[in-house]
């Protein structure tokens, strides 16, 4: 599979603060990916320098195979960008804006343009200055979904979005899937990123601390399982695998690594087993693993968290 | 009671306190450095001023120089001139006021807009009003503050010009209580303004708008000794007449009645509006782009549109005004004597071509402010963020931002032909010869214009937080044909305006060397510019 995005080792520096400490990233195409973290972990500045407006001073970044700062403007024709706080020209109408936009691409459809503001429900006769940060960003996602582009770069694009606009977001991002383009979805909404995306990675620092498909992280992940038995069952206090054990006459609830639950289901089984349920983790608490420490510092139990 | 429960009280005053002590805090730079540069700029050339026009024989020689009405346009009135030889104080006051004045103006114009209008056109006050704090307190706060840094100005300004001969304690006092006024006067005008528009940009435009016209109005009552001075809040402080015999105190009360009245309207006005809406409601627009709107070279022509229509119009007054002084002028120099005509025939020219030659290059630097204006909105495209979906469009560097640079040189060059045209017409009186001759040295100030604003695009492209070095850069050229020769700067210093180079045409030859020059230097310096946006990031925030 052709990677439309790669960025190796990349490392980006404002003054003393390492904005991006060797990130590591790698979007196939064709594939809606989310980039997953909180404000400050180098999300806004990874996407600025994959659009050529920040320079990298270290490693390579690659879109469409080609340097995104030296042939910015022949890129930006296949790429549509949402920033994640849209500020528009405060004298022209979100209607100028989106045909400016659109026109700057070399063209845009009207069909699709009008479809599309129907759908969000945004009036175009307004100025850039009496919209609301909703319909700031409601103006850049029209003008992105309207281009006829491969990539779709979104930078917390639903951040100021109701959640019945939410929802149609979610709809043209499939869509946009479904026709084959790439997406790049910046969030920290797991939910969204859970409906919409197959690959993620999350970023923490100015790094890439974990990439692959939501499965795959499911499956390297602890899972939670509760039961009742039958039995009492004796030798999981300690047993490899398992966590945070709780044990209340024959009620029973733990997590357990992907490579122990074999041996734990048996012994259950042996046991013999009145209810069970064992559900794979959220994305959230994928997410929460990666920041554990960091809550604890703020003062946030790593139970509570999840 | 608690300082919370007094507070309380105020109603819609409430918090104003705090709001103060929060604004000052703000602004103690922005506050600092303006301060410290209209008061030092002061306190230098007392000194120099009184060093070069120590005797009362040469303070009477300058005199006859400065009484023509095209010189008393840019100075001040004729009663000041009068007392030159009686007066070093008469004579300085006469030179800076305006000047000093203008400045003092938008210092407070610029203050008050940050203070109130751009805050909230940004929802940095949308935190405060959430607050117990009342709907009028953030105005009063920024009112306050403006009178309090005015009171201080005029303090540092009066101990400045307290060194000067001929005049009394009062006499100093007087000097820096005209700059006070002419401060809280712009500042209470501009909380106006803040509350008829809904953006930040607007309400500066409209402050710096009426700075134009009081400008405009102070040189014409100057020039003909009438009326006309009183319509202008600079007028009124050169009206005190400081270090003359004339002087009084009195038409700061004027100031001080058209202050309150301004007071009063803003805080009306804020009561019967909503926030974070203007008087005056925007209105809804087109649904769909015209078929012009398709590059960023055409986005960045219609974003600067209305910079330039001001820029026009000013312009246009500019060149009328000024015309109509140079057409008394040869009236003027009938009435002097001999000697006096030789003083200010130098180089054996008439009177009327060496005004037209001042007001020439006056309107050029004019017309080339327009031009830094219009990169500076290149930069604030930047620093808002409105450039990044731009920036994230198939546009090379060279359309965007670069296209400032078109803009600028077409908007400086469209101004300066503008006040070339109105003082052509206004000042030849069907004299066609003279009129040839003001188009020419209109058109010979372009090759400096351009040069004066390629340096601004280039410090733009490599230095874009250093907005005071384009201020600095244009503030020289300004300085160098007002006070370069009055001051006595070294020959170097001069040398870096552009505008030094060109010879003074008509009332002497102009250099072709330094057009041709001139030209290449403004096309290296495109070409810098280019390159250095090429090269580095651009921040949004």
């Amino acid at each position: 599979m052709n990677a439309v995005i790669r960025t190796e080792n990349l490392v980006k520096r404002f003054g003393h603060v390492t904005a991006l400490d060797h990130l590591n990233l790698e979007v196939a195409q064709g594939e809606t990916h989310g980039f997953l973290g909180p404000n400050g972990a180098g999300k806004s500045t990874t996407i600025r320098v994959l659009l050529g407006m920040l320079r990298s001073d270290e490693g390579r970044a690659e879109l469409f195979g080609a340097d995104p700062w030296k042939d910015a403007a022949e890129l930006h024709r296949r790429l549509a960008y949402v920033p994640g706080d849209v500020a528009l020209w405060p004298g022209l109408t979100g209607g100028e804006t989106i045909d400016l936009l659109g026109r700057l691409r070399g063209g845009i459809h009207r069909g699709r343009r009008d479809e599309l503001l129907e759908r969000f429900d945004l009036d175009p006769r307004k100025k850039g200055r009496s919209y609301s940060k909703g319909n700031r960003q409601k103006v850049a996602l029209v003008a992105a979904f309207a281009a006829d582009v491969d990539l779709l770069l979104l930078d917390e694009p639903t951040s100021g979005l109701d959640p019945l606009m939410g929802a149609v977001f979610n709809e043209c991002v499939k869509e946009a899937a479904a026709q084959g383009r790439t997406v790049l979805l910046s969030s920290h909404i797991m939910s969204e990123v859970e409906a919409l995306c197959e690959r993620v990675s999350i970023i923490r620092k100015g790094a890439v601390v974990e990439t692959g498909s939501l499965a795959e992280m499911r499956h390297f992940s602890r899972s939670r399982l509760v039961a009742t038995l039958k039995n009492p069952v004796a030798g999981l206090e300690g047993a490899e695998g398992v966590h945070d054990l709780r044990t209340d006459g024959l009620n029973l609830d733990c997590s357990v690594d992907a490579s122990a639950l074999d041996d734990v289901l048996a012994r259950i089984a042996a046991a013999g087993v009145t209810a069970l349920v064992c559900e794979p983790p959220s994305l959230e608490q994928i997410f929460m693993r990666f920041y554990g420490d960091e809550l604890a510092a703020h003062g946030v139990q790593e139970e509570q968290a999840k | 009671m608690t300082a919370t429960e007094i507070e309380d009280g105020l109603g819609t005053l409430a918090g104003t306190g705090k709001l103060l002590r929060f604004q000052a805090r703000r602004s103690r730079l922005y506050l600092f450095w303006w301060t410290a540069g209209i008061a030092g700029f002061t306190f230098m050339t007392v000194p120099v001023l009184a060093d070069q026009y120590q005797s009362a024989a040469e303070r009477a020689a300058f005199a006859s120089t400065m009484s023509s009405p095209a010189m008393l346009s840019m100075s001040g009135p004729m009663q000041y001139v009068d007392a030159y030889a009686d007066s070093i104080g008469a004579l300085f006051t006469h030179r800076m006021l305006l000047w000093t004045g203008a400045m003092t103006a938008v210092m407070f114009v610029l203050l008050v807009t940050r203070l109130t209008r751009a805050d909230e056109e940004t929802s940095r006050s949308e935190v405060i009003r959430s607050l117990p704090v009342g709907r009028r307190a953030d105005l009063a706060a920024a009112l306050l503050l403006s009178a309090a840094a005015a009171v201080v100005l005029g303090g540092l300004l009066a101990l400045a010009a307290s060194g000067l001969d001929g005049g009394d304690a009062a006499s100093a006092l007087l000097f820096g209580a005209a700059h006070t006024a002419i401060g809280i006067v712009f500042a209470a005008l501009t909380a106006v303004a803040a509350q008829l528009s809904e953006n930040g940009s607007t309400a500066t435009g409209y402050g710096l708008a009426a700075l134009g016209a009081s400008v405009l109005f102070a040189g014409a009552g100057s020039a003909e000794g009438n009326w006309v001075s009183w319509l202008s809040p600079i007028g009124w402080a050169q009206l005190t007449f400081a270090y003359t015999p004339e002087q009084g105190w009195w038409p700061l009360l004027v100031a001080a009645a058209v202050a309150a009245a301004a007071v009063w309207t803003a805080f009306t006005l804020v009561s019967h509006r909503d926030f974070g809406q203007g008087m005056f409601a925007a209105r809804r627009g087109r649904a769909e782009a015209k078929a012009g709107l398709r590059s960023a070279t055409a986005l960045t022509f219609r974003l600067t549109r209305g910079l330039v229509w001001t820029g026009v119009v000013t312009t246009l007054l500019l060149g009328l005004a000024y015309g109509s002084v140079l057409g008394g002028a040869d009236e003027f120099a009938d009435g002097l004597s001999e000697a006096q005509q030789a003083i200010l025939d130098r180089g054996g020219n008439s009177l009327q071509l060496s005004f037209a030659t001042t007001f020439i290059s006056v309107n050029a630097i004019v017309a080339a402010l327009f031009g830094v204006l219009v990169v500076g909105r290149g930069r604030k495209e930047e620093t808002v963020g409105r450039g990044e979906l731009l920036a994230a469009s198939p546009v090379a560097r060279s359309g965007w931002p670069g296209s400032y640079l078109p803009a600028a040189l077409v908007t400086a060059t469209l101004t300066n032909a503008v006040a070339g045209v109105g003082l052509a017409a206004g000042g030849s009186a069907g004299d066609g010869d003279l009129a040839g001759k003001i188009l020419i040295g209109t058109l010979v100030q372009l090759p400096a214009i351009w040069a004066l604003i390629a340096f601004v695009f280039a410090a733009f492209a490599w230095l874009p937080r250093a907005g005071w070095l384009r201020w600095l850069a244009w503030t020289w050229t300004l300085l160098v044909v007002y006070f370069g020769g009055l001051l006595d700067l070294p020959e170097w210093s001069m040398a870096l305006s552009p505008f030094d180079h060109l010879g003074n045409y008509p009332a002497e030859d102009f250099s072709q060397a330094a057009l041709v020059v001139l030209t290449a230097v403004a096309a290296v310096l495109a070409g810098l510019g280019y390159l250095g946006l090429r090269r580095r990031s651009l921040h949004f925030n």
